[in-house]
């Protein structure tokens, strides 16, 4: 065998094993979180653990149902808040404006994307927390506790998100042919029609995908969030409540109250079950994905 | 002669500083078929995106000149282009079916121009598919994308597309080079048949097919507008030495090449590497030819040359794996 043959061997070889590494990991996190979390499981019963709302860790009461909540108001609104705002400006980058200004914009939001979660979390403290509290609250009549709040959350996981799902689009955007933009152009379709019709259309499924991989973000999101949302174990009435979602209880509390029975099981629960909900979620949406491509082509 | 219909004045158009074309002063009449014919980038689609100003799309292209169509100035500012372009039809190379079934392709036109009613809807898809001949073979699949058709009943269609929001002129950019001789035929027939209605410019590559359809006949060559007038006369007897070159399909002969370079078995960025090279060691204007089978090599080097500002003379396949580029030293 000459050499050459040997190192296409050995490359792919290597690859392979990457491969194989990168998924085996997933599945030995899964086992190792599953295995921590079966104590609690065995004592009580997976749906009250799920379902109530009973968090009083020092009684050994551990209801998640809170933190479930409060993950999905957080995230929710991040994406009612991130979507609109990123997919105009995708239209507006990839349709309307000039390639000069397109060049301009798309390094910074990319840099956007690359700031630490941790200064974003920052800014939401100095900055939209005192707002909520000083303005947005009073104006709107809204009780709230300092801003510190699930409106306070979603609005600095929106930013967050909002590069990802921006740069994502734009490209999306751009993969729609000239020809089929000048098919309904030549019909005598405006610029606006034919980006409703026939451009967001054709790439409704790789923009579904760039807000999926957005969503996925935010539902992980953890340090910036969790300095501005409260962290108050209660299910929100409103969006200028409190709110304490899943990472950020994961966060605070390990390593400090595992002197309680059962605490550091609970722990690896609450992440066992994010893991399960971020691996559903993104199942779920590449079945939907599959789905969409097939009725767009 | 017959009215004119699109009357095209000292027209030019720069792809940033690339003059596409120069000085284009052409009438196409009325009701009848206009073939423009020349070698390939001699700007034959270009003069076409201008009729309905779909030149607009291309970042940094600017047009000077005046295009009137039933006198009406289509650059004027105050022009509404969406009214223009609702007056011709297209018809591209490429079949290109919008993404929805095979009804809301037809319907989408109409729809766009506020025709609301369903029954409406259905009479004109049905006038229009039964038009273009395809009614009979879809009537029962109306609902399904209209991706699934064969790439000849998807030029059909997009013929019934631009059809049904009533255009007065059709222009079709090589409708039929994609398509199998038996569909060729079809759309031949059809623009034949529409032709009492409609005025219709065809750009195309096929001098027999010009010669088949068309009534009236534009020669451009690099840009210029070499020669124009009725199809009998050009074809029979044209007044240019270039229309009789092109027409004979002898256009290249009377190019003396200058050097011929063989880069079988090169790769890409080599290939480009020696044509400049190559290039390097010509006088103005002289022609170089040549020889490529790497399947990159054939768009990026003529891409690279024109960049270059050398003149891309043509392009061509010669055999199963070889391709020919003519390229004229500037
Ligand atoms: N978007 C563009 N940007 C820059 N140059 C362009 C662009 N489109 C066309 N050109 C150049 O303008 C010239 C005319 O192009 P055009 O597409 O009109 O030629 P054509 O006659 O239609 O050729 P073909 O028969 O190959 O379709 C060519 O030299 C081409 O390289
Ligand atoms: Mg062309």
């Amino acid at each position: 065998m000459n050499s050459r043959k040997l190192k296409d061997k050995i490359s792919s070889r290597l690859m392979l094993s990457a491969t194989v590494f990168a998924c085996l990991l997933f599945f030995v996190m899964l086992l190792g979180l599953f295995g921590k979390a079966s104590p609690i499981l065995s004592v009580v019963p997976i749906d009250d653990l799920l379902f109530s709302k009973d968090w009083s860790p020092m009684a050994g009461k551990f209801g998640f149902y809170p933190f479930i909540v409060g993950t999905f108001w957080v995230t929710g609104l991040a994406v009612i808040i991130a979507v609109p705002i990123s997919l105009l400006s995708s239209i507006y980058l990839s349709e309307y404006a000039g390639n000069r200004l397109r060049e301009t914009v798309k390094p910074l939001i990319d840099l956007l994307a690359g700031i630490p979660s941790v200064v974003y979390g920052l800014w939401g403290v100095l900055v939209v927390v005192p707002f909520i509290k000083n303005t947005l609250a009073p104006i709107l009549g809204a009780e709230t506790i300092g801003g510190y709040s699930v409106l306070a959350g979603g609005i600095v996981l929106s930013i967050m998100v909002f590069p990802v799902i921006i740069s994502i689009t734009t490209e999306v955007l751009k993969t729609v042919s000239t020809d089929l933009r000048e098919v309904s152009l030549s019909v005598g379709a405006t610029q606006w029609q034919t980006i409703k019709y026939v451009v967001l259309r054709k790439s409704s499924p790789g923009i579904f995908a760039a807000i999926v991989l957005g969503f996925s973000r935010a539902f992980g999101e953890t340090m910036a969030v969790l300095m501005v949302v409260g962290n108050v174990a209660k299910i929100p009435s409103s969006v200028f409540d409190p709110a304490y979602p899943m990472p950020a209880l994961i966060a605070n509390t390990y390593g400090e109250m595992m002197s309680l029975p059962f605490y550091d099981s609970v722990i690896m629960l609450a992440a066992l079950f994010l893991l399960l909900v971020v691996l559903i979620f993104n199942v779920l949406a590449r079945m939907v994905l599959v789905k969409m491509e097939r009725s767009v082509v | 002669m017959s009215d004119t219909h699109i009357n095209i004045q000292d027209f030019n158009t720069y792809y940033s500083g690339h003059q596409a074309l120069k000085n284009i002063s052409v009438d196409i009449p009325k009701n009848q078929i206009t073939a423009i014919i020349g070698p390939s980038g001699c700007g034959k689609s270009t003069l076409l995106k201008c009729m309905n100003r779909l030149i607009d799309l291309t970042d940094g292209a600017t047009c000077s000149g005046k295009i009137l169509i039933d006198g009406e100035d289509i650059f004027d500012k105050k022009t509404d282009i969406t009214d223009i372009r609702k007056k011709m039809g297209l018809l591209a190379q490429k079949p290109t079916p919008l993404p929805m079934s095979i009804y809301e392709n037809v319907a989408y036109g109409p729809r766009i121009h506020g025709t609301r009613k369903k029954s409406k809807l259905d009479a004109v898809v049905e006038k229009y598919l039964t038009m273009v001949g395809l009614w009979e073979e879809v009537k029962d699949r109306l609902d399904s994308p209209a991706s699934k058709l064969s790439i000849g009943q998807q030029q059909r269609l997009c013929l019934a597309r631009g059809l049904a929001v009533e255009p007065e002129i059709i222009l079709c950019d090589e409708p039929t080079s994609a398509l199998d001789p038996l569909s060729s035929q079809h759309i031949e027939e059809q623009l034949l048949r529409l032709k009492k209605d409609y005025t219709i410019v065809i750009v195309t590559h096929n001098i027999h097919q010009a010669m088949r359809l068309a009534d009236y006949v534009v020669h451009l060559y690099l840009g210029e507008l070499v020669e124009h007038g009725l199809a009998s006369e050009v074809f029979e007897n044209p007044k240019e030495e270039r229309t009789r070159a092109y027409i004979d399909g002898t256009f290249f002969t009377d190019l003396a090449i200058d050097k011929e370079i063989n880069l079988k078995g090169n790769v890409c960025p080599y290939n480009f590497v020696y044509a400049k090279q190559a290039l390097h060691t010509l006088e103005k204007d002289d022609v170089l030819r040549i020889i490529v089978d790497y399947p990159t090599a054939v768009t990026e080097v003529p891409r690279g040359m024109e960049t270059d500002g050398h003149n891309v003379i043509r392009v061509k396949q010669i055999n199963e794996s070889d391709w020919e580029i003519i390229i004229q030293k500037k």
